[in-house]
């Protein structure tokens, strides 16, 4: 005990080491993985996304033109993002608030497939 | 003669953060068998990963444990890669292994802290876990998580750090070996430490060899063994000596880790110091090849072992890992008898259990 004894005065002096949460939030990192966006005027549906989802988080319905997307399944291995060839999805550096309910998004994109 | 009482240790007890079971015979206060049990947090997570494609394995291997699931995800990476075999640039070497080594250094501190708390010594275990955090805060600056870094893709790496993650990296990484030293030597000194500590749950040389027991647990005992000593990744540009005690008992496991700490932020502190530049990674496409492979790495709790056979196919014919913490449960049979009940805690927790990366 007496060895730990410097270490107990300075923290008497040096005030708290935690934060009074959520009254003060941390600034998130620049490149940290919080949660995946969907930007619907430039997805086209090709389902790169979907075919490379390790967490089977994204459904694509090519007759109903539709991207299902299940955020409680979601991993946020921001491989999805890398696999989107239009930029359509981005990881966003805050985590999404816990859910009592499963959510389900489901979109409807709007993007083009560019004439070959 | 006494009457015998076997009793449970676990499978839910304050110092295990894992379910494992002790069935503990004793006399009076004095232990006289055990019996473990294993089988609470079965996953089947192997032959999921035959289930699935190979890139997507890699997010599957790094859930087998919280704490080493940087190390998994790099292991799994490196066995796939020797499928074929791939060639990774330098830089995605150097970038595994400093990321490798950040996760060492949250690992043994967050045992530091545990072990503290299993003998009662709670503003050490606080102090190990308030500077555990800023090692956590560097992974999540560089990798984009705190737990599931998720940096590691079959030929490479998938986030570079910039100069002034380096920087930072750099500037916190002194700081907390600083703030390190300091518990350490705390810990190594302390005669409350000692006295719960020296002498219990001893595990000799002969015994550890004869066990199989891997990582801190064998080098505590006098063993020089450590997977980072084959030189792969970049451990062979780095100055790594294993680090090695002889007494056997829970002390010496203690130091042993609290010498790996410091070790593991000078490796880290070396490596960003000679990190060469290029590519971050290699495109691998395609299908490995109908081949096998195996690949050792030293997680913070001794040697994984990953065994991979491939088909040609998408998915793997078979992948088999052999976790550090299932070689050192056998040693609790040697180190439990003769010692006081009030010592299991202590001796159980010496050998850093991981009983999620046991089972899988």
């Amino acid at each position: 005990m007496p060895l730990m004894l410097p270490t107990i005065v300075r923290n008497l002096f040096g005030g708290p080491a935690t934060r009074l949460y959520p009254f003060q939030v941390r600034d998130s990192f620049a490149r940290a993985r919080g949660h995946v966006e969907f930007d619907d005027n430039k997805c086209t549906l090709c389902g790169n996304c979907a075919r490379r989802c390790p967490a089977a988080a994204i459904e694509i319905n090519k007759e109903k033109k539709e991207l299902t997307f299940f955020p409680a399944r979601c991993i946020i291995c921001e491989v999805c993002a890398e696999a989107c060839r239009r930029d359509a999805i981005t990881v966003e550096v805050k985590w999404r608030s816990p859910f009592y309910t499963k959510p389900v998004e489901v979109h409807q994109p709007k993007g083009k497939e560019k004439a070959s | 003669m006494a009457p015998r009482t076997i009793a449970p240790f676990g499978p839910q007890h304050p110092v295990l953060p894992e379910p494992i079971q002790l069935k503990i015979t004793y006399e009076d206060e004095k232990v006289v068998d055990v019996l473990p049990a294993i089988g609470y947090g079965h996953r089947g997570i192997e032959k999921a990963c035959e289930l699935n494609e190979y890139p997507k394995n890699i997010y599957l291997c790094e859930r087998i444990c919280g704490i080493c699931s940087c190390i998994h995800g790099i292991t799994y990476c490196e066995v796939v890669e020797r499928l074929w075999p791939v060639e990774i640039p330098p830089r995605a070497k150097f970038l595994r292994t400093i990321w490798s080594e950040m996760s060492r250094t949250h690992s043994h501190l967050l045992w530091l802290g545990l072990l503290a708390d299993a003998f009662g010594f709670e503003s050490m275990f606080m102090q190990f876990w308030r500077i555990r955090e800023k090692v956590l805060d560097l992974l999540e600056m560089t990798a984009g998580q705190r737990v599931t870094q998720s940096i590691s893709v079959i030929g490479g790496v998938r986030r570079d750090l910039n100069g002034e993650q380096k920087k930072k990296c750099i500037e916190v990484l002194k700081e907390v070996r600083k703030e390190s030293e300091a518990l350490i030597g705390v810990l190594a000194n302390d005669y409350t430490v000692k006295a719960r500590t020296v002498g219990k749950g001893v595990l000799s040389k002969d015994q550890a060899i004869a066990l199989g027991c891997a990582g801190p647990t064998l080098r505590a005992s006098g063993v020089c063994e450590d997977c980072r000593m084959q030189k792969y990744q970049a451990y062979g540009d780095l100055e790594f000596e294993p680090i090695v005690e002889t007494a056997g008992d829970s002390y010496a496991r203690a130091v042993v880790r609290a010498r790996e700490t410091l070790q593991a932020i000078d490796l880290q502190l070396e490596a960003l110091g000679k990190l060469p530049a290029g590519d971050i990674n290699v495109s691998v496409k395609g299908n490995p090849p109908a081949n096998e492979a195996i690949f050792r790495s030293e997680q913070p709790r001794g040697e994984v072992f990953y065994y991979a056979k491939g088909n040609g196919t998408r998915n793997l014919e078979r992948l088999r890992v052999r976790t550090p913490t299932y070689a050192n449960i056998p040693s609790l049979l040697v180190m439990l008898p003769g010692c006081e009940l009030a010592d299991v805690p202590i001796i159980a927790l010496s050998i850093d259990p991981c009983i999620s990366c046991t089972e899988r």
